[in-house]
């Protein structure tokens, strides 16, 4: 079955803390300028889940995404990590889409590619945390989705996925084509080989743009936009410590309850 | 201010490829996920973490730079850098990658036949065979020329009698690269051999009580009329130029390596001192604690540039033997005192397994001494610039 895997190239989220900046008036999370953004963590999942179906079933993988020109390295790594082939999505007037307008660039590219059983993604963003892209194409190629899965089978042309709920998970059968988002309790992605890495070098990323892709202009990027930021901060937290008091460990329990009651924390 | 990272002082991704740096982040990820956790504990315990081998080896790293033969073929930067992050968990780690691909494979790979390389450097490469080199002696270092292990042609055999002293990984061996004489007077006698484990008359007693390479197996080659078959004679190797060709690669291995090691001993020195405070403020505050921390970014930066710059050179086919000198004596040495500089920023914590410095202080003191020590290589560069010999 030939899988198609959705990427995002996100700032390093194991970068430190301090190095984290955004634009306010742009309404922008920007990539700290020391360090290379990466492959989204459950978009990793999702890839190293696709290589394990294809290691047991054949067929194609073919990773997209929508980015800058430096999106090419996190195609080319999962390229390396074993993903056949890599297209890039790109144009001026992709720049600061939402979620809506994302999904519809994707999913135009993925009726361009035409030949797929099942799509993957991973379960969520790590720079927006949305978990709406998905669904979103989902919705747009009229096919059914299932969010968040820690495991995914292929049976036939009958795609077996366990679904993480709050406690416990269920197991879905999903017959014919179906977009499907991967978590990280799923796999433990791979890392890129060095012959990986040799033979992805050589291969070529085709750079699909608006009139590549034959997109509507009103609906991609800013113009395509159903939601607007209207504002972006980084909240401030203040720390304070309080040492509650007590002769015996047991007394000092006592009276930090009764203290956290007071606070109407509990 | 903002505080800048080392590499983008230099810029130094510049100078590489996308695959290149795809490669070195890869390996960086492997080294700081799977070795850092536990090099410690290994190096206490004078214990070489043998279950990553297989990993190591479904990486592509043992004899990365060999074409063909299930390797992977990369160009030299790429090998460098390879080398360079492995160092950056521990001597021991890119020592036992450099044997196996710069020392032994590559003796297979350059001098050994058809047959030869076909039956073992796949083998080698998925780490299934592991090797050793096999050239120091009790009375035969610096000058190995003088060694006294011999190999006696008898029938369709050799027969190796002598020992080999100091030998990464030939505890652990399946199969060993012996150097030997087939006239005991004679250096221009000297050949490889292939030697495998269940050979009577090969033993490999380690190395105990070292205080460098803890998490490294070091060990002896004792032949005592080791007989092995005639086709295990490396058909191309002749007189020491065979060896030295292999200690080249391994050597312009080293110079890369221990810049790994530089810049995990910077890396932890930089963290401590700005967390760490005296009087007041952070220690990193000061101005002797900047100035260590100064000299030893310029030192790291330099020879990372020599390092780049020779590696172009190899692939070019345009190193020469001086080069590789230069840059392991000079790395080997500016990692040395990086190392220490490190270490007493991190006062009394810096002789503590807990950081880093200490243990690549003790590892870098073998790594002066191996692959030519920091006296040969400068006699090697006097002997150059003066064309005078001084050895
Ligand atoms: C951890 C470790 C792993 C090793 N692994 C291997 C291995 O896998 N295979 C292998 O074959 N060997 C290996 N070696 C051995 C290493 O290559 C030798 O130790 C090295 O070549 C130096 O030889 P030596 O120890 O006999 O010192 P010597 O040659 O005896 O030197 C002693 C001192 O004299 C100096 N000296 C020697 N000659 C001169 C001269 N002409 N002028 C001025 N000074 C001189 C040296 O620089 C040194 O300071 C390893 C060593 C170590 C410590």
């Amino acid at each position: 079955m030939d899988i198609i895997v959705t990427l995002k190239q996100v700032p390093d989220p194991e970068a430190p803390k301090e190095t984290f900046r955004i634009d306010e008036s742009g309404m922008k999370i920007l990539n700290p300028p020391n360090i290379d953004p990466v492959i989204n963590g459950y978009d990793e999942n999702a890839i190293e889940a696709a290589l394990q179906l294809k290691e047991a079933a054949g067929g194609k993988v073919v990773a997209v995404s929508m980015g800058e020109t430096g999106a090419t390295r996190a195609l080319k790594q999962a390229m390396a990590m074993g993903v056949d082939e890599g297209i890039l999505l790109q144009d001026e007037s992709f720049a600061d889409a939402d979620a809506a307008s994302t999904a519809y660039v994707l999913a135009r590219a993925i009726e361009k590619i035409g030949s797929y059983g099942l799509i993957l993604c991973g379960r969520q963003a790590s720079d927006w945390d949305q978990s709406q892209v998905p669904s979103g194409i989902a919705e747009l190629l009229g096919l059914p989705s299932v969010t968040a899965v820690q495991k995914v089978a292929l049976q036939g042309d009958t795609v077996r996925v366990e679904r993480i709920l709050e406690d416990g998970y269920e197991v879905l059968d999903i017959h014919g084509p179906c977009v499907v988002t991967v978590s990280n309790e799923a796999n433990k992605p791979r890392y890129p080989t060095l012959k990986g890495i040799m033979t992805a070098g050589k291969k070529q990323i085709p750079v699909w743009d608006a009139a590549e892709l034959g997109v509507d202009a009103a609906q991609v990027g800013s113009a395509g936009a159903l939601t607007r930021v209207s504002k972006l901060y980084v909240p401030s937290f203040d720390g304070d410590c309080e040492f509650i008091a007590g002769e015996t460990p047991e007394e000092m329990g006592a009276n930090l309850a009764l203290r956290l009651r007071e606070l109407k924390i509990i | 201010m903002e505080p800048i990272a080392l590499d983008q002082l230099t810029d130094i991704d510049s100078m590489l490829t996308d695959d290149e740096r795809l490669t070195r982040d890869t390996v960086r990820q492997f080294v700081a996920e799977k070795y850092l956790p536990i090099v410690g504990e290994h190096f206490e315990a004078h214990t070489f973490p043998d279950h990553l081998v297989s990993e190591i080896a479904g990486l592509g790293l043992l004899g990365a730079s060999i074409k063909g033969y299930g390797c992977a073929g990369v160009n030299a930067v790429t090998y460098g850098l390879i080398l360079q992050e492995l160092e950056y968990g521990d001597s021991g780690l890119r020592s036992f990658v450099s044997v196996q691909g710069s020392l032994a494979m590559y003796a297979i790979y350059r001098f050994g036949s058809e047959a030869q390389r076909q039956h073992w450097l796949p083998r080698m490469a998925r780490g299934e065979a592991i090797s050793c080199f096999g050239l120091t002696e009790p009375d035969s270092g610096s000058d190995p020329g003088a060694m006294r292990t011999t190999a006696r042609p008898d029938g369709d055999a050799y027969v190796l009698n002598g020992s080999k002293m100091w030998i990464t990984n030939s505890p652990v061996c399946d199969v060993a690269v012996v150097w030997a004489k087939l006239a005991a007077d004679d250096h221009q006698t000297v050949r490889g051999f292939l030697v495998e484990r269940d050979t009577p008359g090969f033993d490999t007693p380690s190395i105990l009580r070292k205080m460098s390479m803890r998490a490294s197996h070091t060990g002896e080659i004792v032949l005592s009329d080791c007989r092995i078959p005639k086709e295990n004679l490396l058909p191309a190797s002749r007189g020491l130029g065979s060896p030295l060709a292999c200690l080249n690669q391994a050597r312009f291995g080293v110079s890369w390596g221990v810049m790994g090691a530089a810049r995990a001993c910077f890396d932890s020195a930089l963290d401590y001192s700005r967390s760490r405070v005296q009087f007041g403020v952070p220690i990193g505050s000061k101005q002797l604690i900047q100035e260590h921390l100064v000299d030893m970014a310029v030192e790291i930066a330099k020879g990372q540039l020599m390092n780049v710059h020779f590696a172009r050179l190899k692939d070019e086919g345009r190193l020469t033997p001086y080069q590789v000198s230069m840059a392991k004596k000079n790395n080997v040495r500016q990692a040395l005192a990086i190392a220490r500089k490190a270490r007493s920023i991190h006062g009394a914590s810096g002789i503590s397994l807990e950081h880093a410095p200490i243990r690549h202080l003790l590892n870098l003191e073998s790594v002066y001494t191996y692959e030519g020590t920091d006296e040969i290589h400068t006699l090697v560069l006097g002997r150059a610039l003066t064309g005078l010999d001084a050895f």
